[in-house]
């Protein structure tokens, strides 16, 4: 039964990443601008089919390998959750190569065309949007620290309680199957990690928030509805994300301190897979909610008019790196949600600080 | 209100943001005592330098349109009545466009016209 968790991941990655040119900004292709005027080109059209085509024979290709896989070997689980993380790379390491592919065709396509050599360049800031833009306020986070601050408290209040062995890990069934010492700092260790991962998903909020809010001159009313659903229902997205981690962590350390308080109960199951399954269904609320909110509209450009031409700062069309920009965080170009401005040492502050902590504090 | 601007064009950036405010509250678009958005979230929005916006927002102060208070950013101002300052100001800068005007042929009707033109525009 185990393996079907991982099957059902390898497949929810090959739909999405199938899927992705259609869910993409409506004058994106393959991280390439294209003037409104020629989104329906015919060529544009069959490089997405192809893509699409293309992605899911070879991501299901993988798939099948990977069953036989388990049909010929009959793997521990152990083995199996490290296979799978493989076969999961391996489907993204595919439609990155064929996203690089089409990028190239597409820009090369673009120059032959000579789209942009007729139509001037507007770019476009909407004054009341920012009173219109409405995210959750950022003291919300302060409930999931709150709850953490609150067990760290219990745990020092129970430290006796606790067991010699302190487990680090938690096997695919919800066990513990790693274990280190016993003292204060290991006590607490894993409400740490999560306290530093919750400050980060504040920062995130924050990033978020402050970015800006980029509109298109050609499409007003399509790029300000996705630029608003991408921030509202990405920055909640992340709320219930810290919520159902803060969850997890802390049934965790509950079963850390009171060990017989949730043995054989289905429980220890329920949860662990119950977070994994709603995160995932969050992401399909999120990539269909935001890739569908510019598609609706037909508009007619009158004026010779295009947005801003930003391909230069788009490095492979995948990495923005623009020093002008303030913005900590932009709208991804392949993909639905953010990537990170390169140019803004903020951003890193925000990602990457948390993370070389945890990292520290877990392998030294 | 929506601003547009063109990046390519010979006007610097900051001409064009510092115009297109000042059409916007002729045209009613921003009104006395509406606040401006925060230099850093318009560069945001726009994609550019924050140089760019600020120095929009000080021409405006300069020319007394818009106030900069600490803490509350950037608010139209309610101007009564024009000084004696800024008459001469702007009589300096009407002075080479009407002189353009007149040389390539403009009569005064023709004049008049363009200036109640861009009155009408305005007041839509």
């Amino acid at each position: 039964m185990v393996f079907m968790i991982p099957l059902f991941i390898l497949l929810f990655l090959t739909v999405i990443q199938a899927a992705l040119p259609y869910f993409v900004k409506r004058t994106i292709t393959f991280g390439v601008t294209i003037p409104e005027q020629y989104i329906h080109d015919e060529r544009l059209s069959a490089y997405k089919r192809k893509y699409t085509v293309l992605a899911s024979i070879s991501s299901l290709l993988l798939i099948l390998i990977f069953c036989f896989w388990i049909l010929w070997r009959s793997p521990a689980e152990d083995v199996l959750i490290f296979i799978s993380t493989v076969f999961e790379f391996g489907i993204i390491f595919i439609s990155l190569a064929l996203y690089f592919y089409f990028h190239g065709k597409t820009k090369a396509y673009k120059t032959e065309m000579q789209w942009t050599e007729q139509l001037k360049q507007v770019g476009v800031v909407d004054l009341s949007a920012r009173s219109e833009d409405s995210l959750p306020p950022w003291y919300i986070y302060l409930f999931p620290m709150i709850i953490t601050l609150g067990l760290m408290g219990y745990t020092i209040f129970q430290f006796n309680l606790l067991p010699d062995e302190i487990p680090t890990h938690w096997g695919p069934t919800g066990e513990p199957d790693a274990f280190t010492e016993k003292s204060p700092f290991s006590a607490i260790q894993l409400l740490l990690f999560l306290l530093l991962l919750q400050l980060m998903f504040l920062g995130i909020q924050f990033g978020m928030k402050s970015s800006g809010i980029k509109l298109s001159a050609t499409n007003l009313a399509a790029s300000k509805n996705r630029q608003f659903i991408l921030r509202r229902l990405s920055s909640w997205f992340s709320f219930f994300t810290v919520l159902l981690i803060t969850m997890l962590f802390s049934f965790f350390q509950i079963t850390i301190i009171h060990p017989g308080l949730f043995s054989n109960s289905i429980l220890t199951i329920i949860i662990p897979f119950g977070t994994m399954i709603l995160i995932l269904a969050g992401t399909v609320i999120l990539v269909l909610k935001v890739g569908r909110s510019d598609k609706s509209s037909q508009v007619l450009v009158e004026d010779p008019i295009m947005d801003v031409d930003e391909d230069r700062y788009w490095k492979g069309g995948l990495f923005y790196f623009n020093k002008n920009d303030p913005s900590i965080f932009v709208e991804k170009r392949f993909g639905v949600g953010w990537t990170i401005n390169l140019a803004n040492p903020i951003g890193y502050f925000i990602l990457f600080v948390p993370l070389v902590i945890i990292l520290i504090l877990a392998f030294v | 209100m929506i601003i547009r601007i063109e990046p390519e064009s010979e006007i610097p950036i900051y001409i064009q943001l510092t115009n297109q405010i000042i059409i916007g509250i002729a045209k009613g678009d921003l009104q006395p005592g509406d606040s401006l958005p925060s230099v850093r979230s318009f560069a945001a929005d726009l994609g550019v330098n924050m140089h760019t916006v600020n120095k929009s927002y000080h021409e405006l102060e300069k020319r007394g349109i818009i106030e900069i208070i600490p803490k509350s950013g950037a608010v139209i101002r309610k101007t009564l009545h024009i000084d004696r300052d800024t008459y001469n100001r702007l009589f300096e800068m009407f002075q080479p466009l009407i002189a353009e005007a007149l040389v390539l042929g403009m009569t005064k009707e023709e004049l008049v016209d363009l200036v109640e033109g861009i009155m009408k525009k305005m007041s839509t």
